[in-house]
Order: structure tokens, then C-alpha cells, then sequence
């Protein structure tokens, strides 16, 4: 109780900066939460938007963190994504990439990559990335896994061949999903085509054309090459960030300064290029609104 | 605050709070590794948790400290600084010098691990290479102290720089940080075994729920199948009984005589009756047995009764077809703890069917001779557990007729099953038979089954367990 919300009055003193974000932000966001009001509030789990999972949200030690999870089909990338991530990021941010129980090189539980920044602002972000066990048999371990996530980015294998295998996970992860209550509309979802590289894959412009269409945000990527990675995890972040804040009102609470944010983890992982350049490499779905929302 | 009892879940290894430091590394083990570093150092180590409990300790009671304890005051003051040492938070990550008033030195590092303090280490008391004189604070210390004691004793103090210090630090920290992700993982791993377990188990535990919920309401339409068919044979019967009664009368003669034709069209009703009623016999029958509503005396029964019986039945019926029907069965042998009526039905239907399926001139014989029954299901393991073998009587009615393929043998006791179901067949039955058959016998304990007749025909073997010296 009393974990979500509003808590006391209307302070009305404060002024919201930047253009537009406050379109995307609910009215009871403009009130204040003093962090560590109480033992109570010490240690909670916010319910978030999308339903039954949780964001750990820590106010007296203004500590978040978030979850993501890569989904996708069986050798599809999803371990190749992390470990160029974890190459990608300078020592500062990253821990170990612990990859939990391989056998020949598949993964049987998960992948673990995380992430730590500090915003100036205070707010400490953890991002804890997760990857699922792509094979078909351990179903229950993926469950087990996407519970609680933030935010998830689908892997996809771009080779023709696998596009059915692609779309039996994309149901499973929505079967998954449901059992903890949460609809795939609710979730912050990206859609990587990984392996571009290979022959026979569906081209340039039929995803582009595909994606267009479609609802969710979509990224083309060389995994093995790192080409592509940055990009989506940026946009899954991007993406989770945006339903979180709409959730938490975490620009109020902790004077937390998106933009400076996402610039910071674009430059830990190694990118030149400023957010808005980075994440115009999705290919279609609904990630320009935002965009242009917050003024990158 | 304490960290609670219980296992740290596995959100809270993941995403939450992590593990405590003792959760991740083994304390017997950290203890040995502290004490590896006090021999090659020499420079006291302990390994406090995040709430300050002592996990390895690696020094030996310096001298000077032994001898400082023995002043009334220096204890105090001695006892004051070492809870002030313990209490130095270096910050996450950090690390603190502490001055003794001894002149020696403690540095506190923390023990950091995926940007959480699990815990630190206190080093010291050392001499930092740079006291060469006695210090003032240490001569001040006690009223009583003895200058030249303390001055040898100080001698005797682990001396070591502050910049080796902390490279011994640097160096433990970063093993133990190797140490620490092995146990984060070991400790991941066991948790999500066992968290894919308990998650498999739930998902078949709501299978099964759900196949125990579809049984439950098979058995219920099964259960009404019976009950709807025992309630419509007993109101099919009913009619016809008094259909065949007045076809009876009739052809007696009651209402009047009859012409010739209208006698033979009389009989055929009564006749075509008779059959109606048995079938709706037949079914009424079966859902009693399958009910469990069958009511069946038990008496000694003699089999030859019970063949002769049958076989003065069934002699018109073999003679009308030209059929040889034998009956060889001893009178005074085989006396079986059952209902006489039920068991006549059995052989009646068995014998009836022989003769219906065997072609002129061909034979039909009824023949008994010893057997024995296992007491388990015809499995034998286990069977010097079981009361053993009884002693049992086989009939067998032989017949030499078109016989039954040996995968057919199984399934022709099934409720309604016709070897030959096409619409154009030539033999009439219902099919109730045979399943009816099955259930008497099962009811009486024992076991029915087909065999071939070499070379051609039908075999129908009954086992049915006999009782001893109670002939008469």
C-alpha cells in the first residue's frame, strides 16, 4: 500500500522542463515523494505499467533497477547480442557476462549481463540483461525467466528457414507472458533480424516494408560482428525507459535527466553518434513518437 | 538491517539485493585463504559481513597488545579504538586508513561486488615503515607503562608501507571477486535448477488436474450410459413381454382357430419377439454387471450339471444344423463356488455360438479337465508371496468352424464388437455376448480367453477356480 500514487499534496511549486515530455507524463507525476519517507518505502516493488511484473525501485537508496530480457528462437543470437554488448561497454559500466549451465555451447538457464550507471542527477540505474534458453524443451525455464521483465527484445534469425521457428517462440513468448498475466501490447518489445549477413534472408526492404506495418519497433543486426546490437538495445531501453517513467513518474521523483541518461549509456558502449541518430536505425514500428517527444 | 534466515530467492540474486557475503563463499575456505595471505605478509587480517560479523580472522596477539591489555587504562582506550575501527564504513568500493594510538595503522577496504558493499577488511594493527621513534600517544597511553618493555615490544610490530598494504589489498580483493562471481553463479545455478523443477512440477500438476477432471466426467457419462440404458431395456421389456404373451395365446387358439398362414405369421412374431426380448435381456444384463448391480447367488455348482444342462438346450439347435455337439465333461469333479444360472448363461452363449459358427457336419465339443488359477493376474512375479495357485477346472468348447484371427481375439469380448460388422454379414448377434460372457466369468473369479483349432476353428477356454472335498 501507498507504494504508488501520489503522496501528499499538491506541491505545485515545480516546473516541468522540456518541451513535450510533459504530454507523456500522467498529471499525478507533477507531485513530489520525499525518497525515504519512511522504512516502508525503503525497499518496493512498483507495480508497472504492463501489468504483473515489477520494477525494483529502491528510494532511499535511489537505485533502479530494470530488467530485459532477449527472447527468440533457438541459435538465433541472443547470447552473440550479450556478449557483443558486454564488449562493447567500457569496464566502468559492466560486470562479468555470467552465462549460467552451457552444453556445447547452448544455453540451458540464462545469460546474465550487468550493466550500472549513475545518473548526475543521483539516481543510481542498474540494468540487469537477461537471455532465455531459445531451445523448444525448456519452456518453463524461459518462463521462469521473463518474469518481472521490463522490457524484452525478440531475436529474430533472418535466414528464410527459420522464419517459422521465429514465429512459434514470438507465440511462445506471448503464451509465456500470459501466464504472469501480461499482454505482449503491454510489454516494451523490439524486434531484432539478426544473421543479415547470411544468404537466403528476407531483404532490406521487405522487412522495411513489414515493419512499416507493424506495431512494434524493428532492428537489422550482425550479431556476431556487432553491428546492429548497440542500436536495438538502445531502443529497447529507449522504449522500457519511456514506459517506466510513465509509470513511476522517475523524472519528478529524481529529477532524472532522460536525455543526459541515454547519451551517457550510448557513449559507455562506445557510440560516437548522439541518441537520435542511433535510434533512427530502426527500421519501423512506433519509436519516432517518442523520439521527438523528448527532444533528441 | 539483519538479513533474514531464509535463502535469498532467486529475483533477489538477480535483480534484487544479491546474496550475503557468506552465501557466496565458503567460510572454511576464505578462512584459509585469509590465513595464506597473514603467512606471506604478515600483516593481521580480518573479513567482516556487511553487519559487521567477524567471518575470518588471520593474526596472531601481538605482543605489545598483549602487554598494553595488562594496563587498566590502555584497555580501555585500546578497547574504544578497536570498536571505532570496526565501525570505519569505507564507502562502496572504498578504503580507509585508521590510526592506533600505538602509532601502528588499520586499513579498512570494502568488499564490493556488483556495486554493493558485502562486506570489508580490516588490516592491522601494523607499523607503518615511517615510526621509527616511540610516539607520544603511546607513551601517554598508561600511568604505568614501561617505557623499555614497550620499546621492545614495539620492535616486534609487523611493519609494513601503507602503498604494499594496499596492493595486498588490491591483490586479495581481486581474488576474492573471482571468488565471489563463482559462488554468485554456483549459487544462481542451484537456485534455477531447483526454481525449473518446481515450475515443470506445476505445469504438470495442472495436467493432470485437468485429465483427473476430464476422467471424473467420462465416468459420469459413463455412469449414466448405464443407468439410462438399464431404465430403457426395463421399459422396452415390458411391452413386448405382453407382445409375445398375446402372440402366445393366439397361436393357442384362445381368440379363435387360426388359418395356417395367420399360425405361421403368428409364430414369426412370437418368435422375432423372443430374439427382441433376448437382446433386450442381453443389455440389461451388462449395465447391471457394469453398474455393479448384478445379482448373483453363490452356491456349489457342479460343471457337469451345468454342461448337461446346456447341452440338452443346444441339441435341437446342433441337430437342426447338422452339427455334432459333445459334452465331456465328468459328473462329481468340478464343483465351482458360483451362481449355477449365471454359469449356464456363460456355456449356453459360448456353446450357441459355436454351433452358429460351425457348418454342417462339422463338431462342437464341451470338455473339462484341471487346471490352476494364479492368484496374480496371470503376472507370476512375485508369486512365492502370494497365496498360491488354485486349484481351478478348464472348459473348453472346441468348435470347428470358421475361427477368430488371432487379432481379433482380444477384442470380440469389447461391448457391441462384430468380427465381421458390415451390414451384409451373415451370422445375426448383437454383440453383447461375448462381453456379457467375460464379466460372469471374471465375476466368478476367472479367466476367459481364445485359442486356435488346428485346423480350423475356435477355441473358447474358461478358468474357473474349483472347490476341493466338497463333492456331494
Amino acid at each position: 500500500m501507498g507504494s504508488r500514487g501520489p503522496v501528499g499534496p499538491d506541491q505545485g511549486g515545480e516546473e516541468v522542463q522540456g518541451e513535450g515530455f510533459a504530454d507523456i507524463v500522467p498529471e499525478w507525476c507533477h507531485r513530489t515523494i520525499t525518497p525515504g519517507a519512511g522504512p516502508w518505502m525503503s525497499w518496493v516493488a512498483l507495480a508497472s505499467p504492463s501489468g504483473g511484473n515489477e520494477v525494483q525501485l529502491d528510494f532511499s537508496a535511489r537505485e533502479l533497477t530494470i530488467k530485459l530480457v532477449y527472447y527468440g528462437p533457438a541459435l538465433s543470437g541472443k547470447t552473440t547480442n550479450l556478449q557483443a554488448l558486454h564488449e562493447a561497454a567500457d569496464a566502468k559500466t559492466t560486470g562479468r557476462l555470467m552465462t549460467l549451465e552451457t552444453r556445447d555451447d547452448r544455453t540451458l538457464f540464462f545469460d546474465l549481463l550487468p550493466l550500472a550507471f549513475r545518473d548526475p542527477g543521483g539516481l543510481a540505474v542498474r540494468l540487469k540483461v537477461f537471455t532465455v534458453p531459445g531451445q523448444v524443451i525448456h519452456s518453463s525455464t524461459r518462463r521462469l525467466v521473463v518474469q518481472g521483465a521490463d522490457g524484452i527484445a525478440f531475436i529474430a534469425d533472418s535466414q528464410m528457414t527459420e522464419a517459422q521457428n521465429s514465429a512459434a517462440s514470438f507465440m511462445d513468448l506471448r503464451e509465456n507472458l500470459k501466464t504472469h498475466g501480461i499482454t505482449l501490447k503491454q510489454m516494451p518489445l523490439i524486434i531484432q533480424f539478426n544473421k543479415r549477413d547470411l544468404p537466403r534472408v528476407r531483404s532490406d526492404e521487405e522487412i522495411a516494408k513489414l515493419a512499416q506495418q507493424g506495431r512494434e519497433a524493428v532492428f537489422l543486426a550482425v550479431a556476431t560482428e556487432g553491428k546492429g546490437v548497440v542500436e536495438s538495445f538502445l531502443g529497447l531501453l529507449h522504449l522500457t525507459w519511456m514506459s517506466l517513467e510513465r509509470a513511476h513518474c522517475l523524472r519528478e521523483k529524481f529529477g532524472f535527466d532522460y536525455v543526459r541518461f541515454m547519451s551517457q549509456v550510448a557513449q559507455s558502449l562506445g557510440q560516437q553518434r548522439t541518441v537520435r541518430e542511433i535510434l533512427a536505425t530502426c527500421v519501423g514500428g512506433k519509436i519516432e513518437p517518442f523520439v521527438t517527444e523528448v527532444g533528441l | 538491517m539483519v538479513e533474514s534466515a531464509q535463502p535469498p530467492s532467486l529475483d533477489a540474486l538477480t535483480i534484487g539485493r544479491g546474496a550475503p557475503l557468506e552465501e557466496l563463499v565458503d567460510r572454511a575456505a576464505l578462512g584459509e585463504l585469509v590465513a595464506s595471505f597473514y603467512e606471506l605478509f604478515r600483516v593481521p587480517l580480518r573479513i567482516f559481513n556487511a553487519e559487521g560479523r567477524i567471518l575470518a580472522d588471520a593474526s596472531h596477539p601481538e605482543p605489545l597488545y598483549v602487554y598494553l591489555d595488562s594496563l587498566r587504562r590502555a584497555r580501555r582506550v585500546l578497547a574504544e579504538e578497536i570498536s571505532a575501527v570496526k565501525s570505519v564504513d569505507p564507502g562502496v568500493g572504498g578504503d580507509a586508513i585508521y590510526p592506533s594510538v600505538t602509532g601502528s595503522a588499520y586499513r579498512i577496504v570494502s568488499i564490493a561486488y556488483d556495486g554493493r558493499q558485502l562486506g570489508r577488511m580490516i588490516f592491522g594493527p601494523f607499523l607503518p615503515l615511517a615510526i621509527r621513534e616511540l610516539p607520544e600517544t603511546l607513551l601517554a597511553l598508561d600511568p604505568d607503562l614501561d617505557v623499555g618493555e614497550v620499546r621492545i615490544l614495539l620492535a616486534k610490530m609487523p611493519r609494513a608501507r601503507q602503498e604494499t598494504v594496499g596492493q595486498i589489498a588490491n591483490h586479495l580483493l581481486r581474488t576474492l571477486d573471482l571468488i565471489l562471481f563463482s559462488g554468485h553463479k554456483a549459487l544462481l545455478t542451484s537456485k534455477m535448477h531447483l526454481a525449473s523443477i518446481r515450475e515443470s512440477y506445476r505445469e504438470l500438476e495442472v495436467k493432470s488436474q485437468r485429465l483427473q477432471e476430464a476422467y471424473d466426467r467420462l465416468k459420469e457419462l459413463d455412469r449414466l450410459k448405464s443407468n439410462f440404458l438399464a431404465t430403457v431395456s426395463h421399459e422396452l421389456r415390458t411391452p413386448l413381454t405382453s407382445i409375445i404373451g398375446y402372440g402366445e395365446m393366439l397361436s393357442e387358439g384362445i381368440a379363435g382357430e387360426l388359418t395356417t398362414d395367420q399360425a405361421d405369421f403368428v409364430a414369426t412374431i412370437r418368435e422375432k419377439g423372443e430374439q427382441l426380448l433376448g437382446l433386450i435381456k442381453g443389455l440389461l444384463d451388462l449395465s447391471k454387471l457394469e453398474s455393479g448391480t448384478m445379482r448373483v447367488s453363490r452356491e456349489l455348482v457342479d460343471m457337469a450339471t451345468v454342461i448337461a444342462d446346456v447341452q440338452l438346450t443346444l441339441a435341437p439347435t446342433a441337430r437342426k444344423k447338422g452339427v455334432t455337439f459333445e459334452a465331456t465333461v465328468p459328473a462329481g469333479r468340478y464343483f465351482v463356488w458360483g451362481d449355477g444360472e449365471r454359469l449356464r448363461q456363460v456355456f449356453l452363449n459360448l456353446a450357441e455360438n459355436a454351433i452358429k459358427f460351425t457348418p454342417a457336419a462339422g463338431t462342437v465339443t464341451v470338455s473339462a479337465s484341471d487346471g490352476t488359477l494364479d492368484a496374480g493376474d496371470g503376472d507370476d512375479s512375485g508369486h512365492v508371496l502370494f497365496t498360491g495357485v488354485r486349484p481351478a477346472v478348464e472348459v473348453r468348447v472346441t468348435d470347428t468352424g470358421i475361427g477368430i484371427p488371432e487379432s481379433e481375439r482380444l477384442r470380440v469380448f469389447d461391448t457391441f464388437y462384430q468380427i465381421d460388422s458390415s451390414s451384409t454379414r451373415e451370422q445375426g448377434g448383437t454383440g453383447l455376448g461375448l462381453s456379457i460372457v467375460k464379466k460372469l466369468v471374471e465375476g466368478h473369479a476367472g479367466r476367459i480367453w481364445i485359442e486356435g483349432n488346428d485346423p480350423s476353428g475356435a477355441v473358447f477356454a474358461v478358468l474357473l477356480p474349483t472347490q476341493q472335498g466338497r463333492a456331494g
